[in-house]
């Protein structure tokens, strides 16, 4: 008994950051209608300056620094305004585009900030001086900790202030009303974007005393606090979006309940392979429980106006572009060697990758931050199908991908009952569940990395390497032909039925319903289609590292993708090209890091490349490049078409303006 | 009173997506003057007042308020200087309170003035707890005038207040709007489906159809013309459109 309440009681300070970043995530959904994935990356960052503040007498900026000379006694300005920042810079030019844009602006900003901590702070972990007092006191003959248990009072007394301030103030009172009505709240007098930036400055604030509390007790770490807004938004959902009390009991629960597991997976009859990550599987199982029970009731905002989604043009078939690309692709293989040619190798695959973002959440409109996690599981499983079992080379890729599809499948069940952010929310947790439990278990994949057998067919050798050449030129062909085939496939797909049936349900499922498209049966399929792509990639990145880690397919890595994946145009084939090109570890990035001496500033330019698209140009480079090249051609075709007059090509112009 | 226009349109053209929905529309409203907007469904009533209130951008133009143009204002800049819409879907919030409603409808917490314009409203008296989304239609209209009157307005634009409701709460409600503007000085413009109790309450009508002003009129001579207003309506007789250019 007296253990287990010593373990509640430290699950405690997990709980206080859960609150922390919870009731912000709440009151930032209340007050924009949109759910911000960097939440945890934003009091991290908050908490790194205050650190470096009260270490230091340093009050350090994105970009330079202040010495203060002496430590402050007071630090909440720098907190109010980064969040007026984010919401100025991010949130507020997206307030009126679709919740792929939405989802997209604020993971980029997970993203930025993820990668400024690290290139500001230095990788490692800072230990933090604890302001709390510690002690401990004695109770059924175990000693309690003090300090957690101050940490979850200063945070329930700041949730239960921004309890108050929405339920009693005119400003909160304001920021409930344009949650239901924004129109109506405009015409009241209220200005929604300023509702919002005191929203999101006060989230700032309670996420990071939060995270500047917790990290008294385990140091501060920019991965593990960040990405504690996965159980936050669990916990966000089992609120309902809605309320706070709730949120409060629930945060200190899943606290609690996680610290519990860390005390049963000690018992010596607990099973082995179940020992890691179980913790981080658990908040997956929550959200799925609320949502297939609760699923239709989450309030969703009032739009105020239609939100178009980004063009989806129809693929063609067109053989002349396509062998023109595939020999310039060969071409470019043949002629480099080294890193160089491994670099083109990797943007291929990354292609895949981004392919299987193109057909989910392009076509079908169904976010999904869980894709890294598909290709895990298929290259993976390829480790042990290929050495352990010994499968040959076409057939074990194939089985790993079909693999993937059904883990994709699973995936898309929640996507029968929820939609836009809270998808996004499952599928990140889902992602990290799998991570966490399976990539990291050492149980399920060894420390020492996965070794995967190279590929040979018909006597062939598809290795990637040889002796010293590092990078063989028949490997890189060989993922040329695989790219080349799932593109074409995809094509005829897109083309299609099936495409405009993925079309439709993303525009409008009842619609869709309505005119007798199984809107659910098409989901499984999309799901189905994007897993097995990006299972194929997996085992294509599994065979071109010859051995696997769960560095590869980290969540973080699967959100850099989804980055690059509309970076790149999530709606066409050219997009998931040019997202391969600058995907992480493909060519862009190894020269930047080779003539530039850049790369470790590759993810903050991504994410701020990434919050710049969303803003400006939803349909990304690829959408950009189509643009212009159209804007082009009705340039060249207007004057012949016409005689020629003076002023006349002035005005056609003018008129492929508008 | 003064002579001066509270709100003053000319020339109004305003749309969606650059394809305009009301052209050329120009009226003038007094403080204590009620204008009636009347016109079929798909007339431009509704753009007509969004725009207005700069919900909707001008694509052609002058709207003054208070003897100011519209300019750079934001709606809700437009809301603190006086100018109230009430929307068609009554701009409630149904999960918050009466009193909930009327807090954000006051700048400034003033007893006396919300006792005043809640006496106007006796039903709404007693129900101060409760949330809007639970009162009937006519309830909520009134809640949406009560709290419109709150935040003491100079002007108040009125969309379809009788959509929804029934004809006998219509006949209470539309002449209160007439005594409150005369009583209190407001500039009102109302858009109505009822001609005839519209044109009751008003001092002038004007009819728009297919996106123009066909007619503006004293509302007593309207009232005096029925054919007339009933051809502007159906673009018949006087008001027929021509058939093509060689028409």
């Amino acid at each position: 008994m007296g253990t287990v309440l010593q373990f509640v009681v430290l699950g405690l300070g997990l709980g206080a950051v859960y609150i922390g970043l919870g009731s912000g995530l709440l009151l930032v959904h209340r007050a924009t209608g949109m759910i911000n994935f960097a939440q945890g990356a934003i009091a991290t960052w908050g908490a790194y300056v205050f650190a470096e503040l009260r270490n230091t007498g340093t009050l350090v900026f994105p970009i330079g620094s202040v010495d203060l000379g002496e430590p402050p006694s007071t630090a909440t300005a720098h907190v109010i305004a980064l969040g007026f920042a984010v919401h100025y810079l991010a949130f507020r030019p997206v307030q009126q585009n679709s919740v792929l844009a939405q989802v997209v602006v604020s993971v980029a900003l997970l993203i930025t900030i993820q990668a400024l901590v690290v290139l500001r702070f230095g990788p490692n972990k800072i230990d933090v001086e604890s302001f709390v007092p510690g002690g401990t006191v004695t109770l059924f003959g175990a000693a309690i900790p003090t300090r957690e248990l101050f940490i979850a009072l200063v945070m329930i007394v700041l949730a239960a202030l921004v309890w108050c301030y929405m339920r009693f103030t005119r400003m909160g009172i304001a920021t409930r009303a344009a949650s239901e009505n924004e129109r109506a709240a405009v015409l009241m007098g209220f200005s929604p974007s300023w509702l919002a930036a005191i929203a999101q400055a006060g989230a700032a604030f309670v996420g990071t005393v939060s995270v500047i509390l917790a990290s008294s007790l385990t140091g501060l770490n920019a991965d593990w606090f960040g990405l504690l807004v996965v159980p936050a938004l669990a916990v966000l959902l089992v609120a309902k979006l809605e309320s706070i009390p709730v949120l409060v009991v629930a945060a200190i629960g899943l606290g609690a309940f996680q610290s519990l597991i860390g005390l049963l997976v000690t018992q010596p009859w607990w099973p082995v392979w179940a020992q890691s990550g179980l913790d981080q599987v658990i908040p997956f199982a929550v959200v799925m429980v609320i949502l297939f029970v609760t699923g239709k009731r989450l309030p969703t905002r009032g739009a105020t106006q239609q939100i178009r989604l980004p063009d989806v043009p129809i693929p063609r078939m067109r053989p002349l572009v396509a062998i023109g690309l595939l020999v310039a692709a060969g071409l470019a293989l043949a002629f480099t060697t080294g890193t160089i040619r491994f670099g083109l190798t990797t943007s291929l695959i990354l292609s895949l990758l981004a392919l299987s973002y193109v057909v989910l959440t392009g076509y079908l409109g169904q976010i999904s931050l869980a894709q890294s996690a598909f290709a895990g599981a298929a290259g993976f499983v390829l480790s042990k199908a290929s050495v352990d079992w010994g499968i040959p080379f076409p057939i074990s890729m194939v089985l790993c991908a079909l693999l993937a599809t059904a883990l994709g499948m699973l995936v898309a069940l929640p996507a029968f009952r929820i939609r836009g952010a809270q998808l996004a929310i499952v599928t990140l947790a889902a992602g990290l569940g799998i991570e966490r439990f399976i990539f990291n278990n050492y149980s399920l994949s060894p420390p020492e990395g996965n070794p995967i057998a190279d590929a040979s067919l018909f006597g062939l050798n598809l290795a990637v390497r040889e002796g010293r050449d590092l990078s063989r030129l028949a490997f890189s062909l060989m993922v040329l032909v695989i790219v080349a085939v799932v593109i074409w496939v995809f094509v005829r797909v897109a083309s299609g039925d099936m495409g405009r049936a993925f079309l439709a349900v993303r525009a409008n499922e009842r619609a869709a319903e309505s005119s007798g498209i199984n809107v659910r049966r098409t989901k499984v399929i999309g799901f189905a289609l994007s897993a097995f792509v990006a299972g194929i990639a997996g085992c294509l990145i599994g065979f071109s590292r010859g051995q696997l880690s769960a560095e590869s397919f980290t969540v973080m890595a699967g959100l850099q993708l989804l980055a690059v994946a509309y970076l790149g145009g999530i709606t066409t084939i050219g997009g998931s090209l040019v997202a391969g090109l600058i995907g992480p570890l493909g060519i862009s990035y190894v020269l930047m890091r080779t003539w530039l001496d850049l790369g470790e500033y590759y993810e903050l330019v991504l994410g701020l490349a990434l919050v710049l698209t969303a803003i400006l140009n939803p349909v990304g480079i690829a959408g950009a490049v189509r643009h212009q090249v159209e804007f082009v051609r009705r340039k060249l075709r207007r004057p012949s078409a016409s005689p020629p007059v003076d002023g006349a090509p002035r005005r056609t112009e003018e008129a492929s303006h508008v | 009173m003064s002579d001066a226009p509270v709100l003053s349109v000319s020339g109004l053209t305003a749309g969606y997506n650059g394809v305009p929905a009301i052209r050329d529309l120009s009226l003038e409203v007094r403080a204590g003057e009620v204008v009636a907007l009347l016109g079929p469904n798909g007339a431009g009533k509704t753009t007509s007042l969004l725009a207005m209130v700069g919900l909707v951008p001008l694509l052609g133009g002058e709207v003054r308020v208070l003897g100011a143009p519209l300019g750079r204002r934001r709606p809700h800049q437009l809301a603190r200087n006086g100018v109230l819409l009430v929307p068609d879907d009554r701009g409630l919030f149904p999960s918050l309170s009466i009193r909930e409603h009327m807090r954000l409808a006051a700048r400034r917490r003033d007893a006396r003035h919300e006792q005043e314009v809640l006496e106007r409203f006796p039903a709404l008296l007693d129900l101060g707890s409760r949330h809007a989304g639970l009162l009937s239609g006519g309830e909520q209209q009134m809640l949406a005038i009560a709290k419109a009157l709150l935040a003491r307005p100079k002007v108040l634009i009125v969309d379809e207040m009788s959509l929804g409701l029934a004809p006998k709460i219509v006949q209470d409600l539309l002449p209160m709007i007439g005594r409150l503007a005369r009583a209190d000085g407001i500039g009102v413009v109302l858009v109505e489906q009822h001609i005839e109790l519209a044109l009751q309450v008003a001092d002038r009508g004007v009819v728009v159809n297919h996106g123009r002003a066909v007619l503006a009129e004293d509302a007593a001579a309207l009232l005096a013309d029925r054919d007339l207003v009933e051809e502007a309506y159906f673009g018949t007789g006087r008001f027929a459109e021509p058939l093509g250019e060689t028409a």
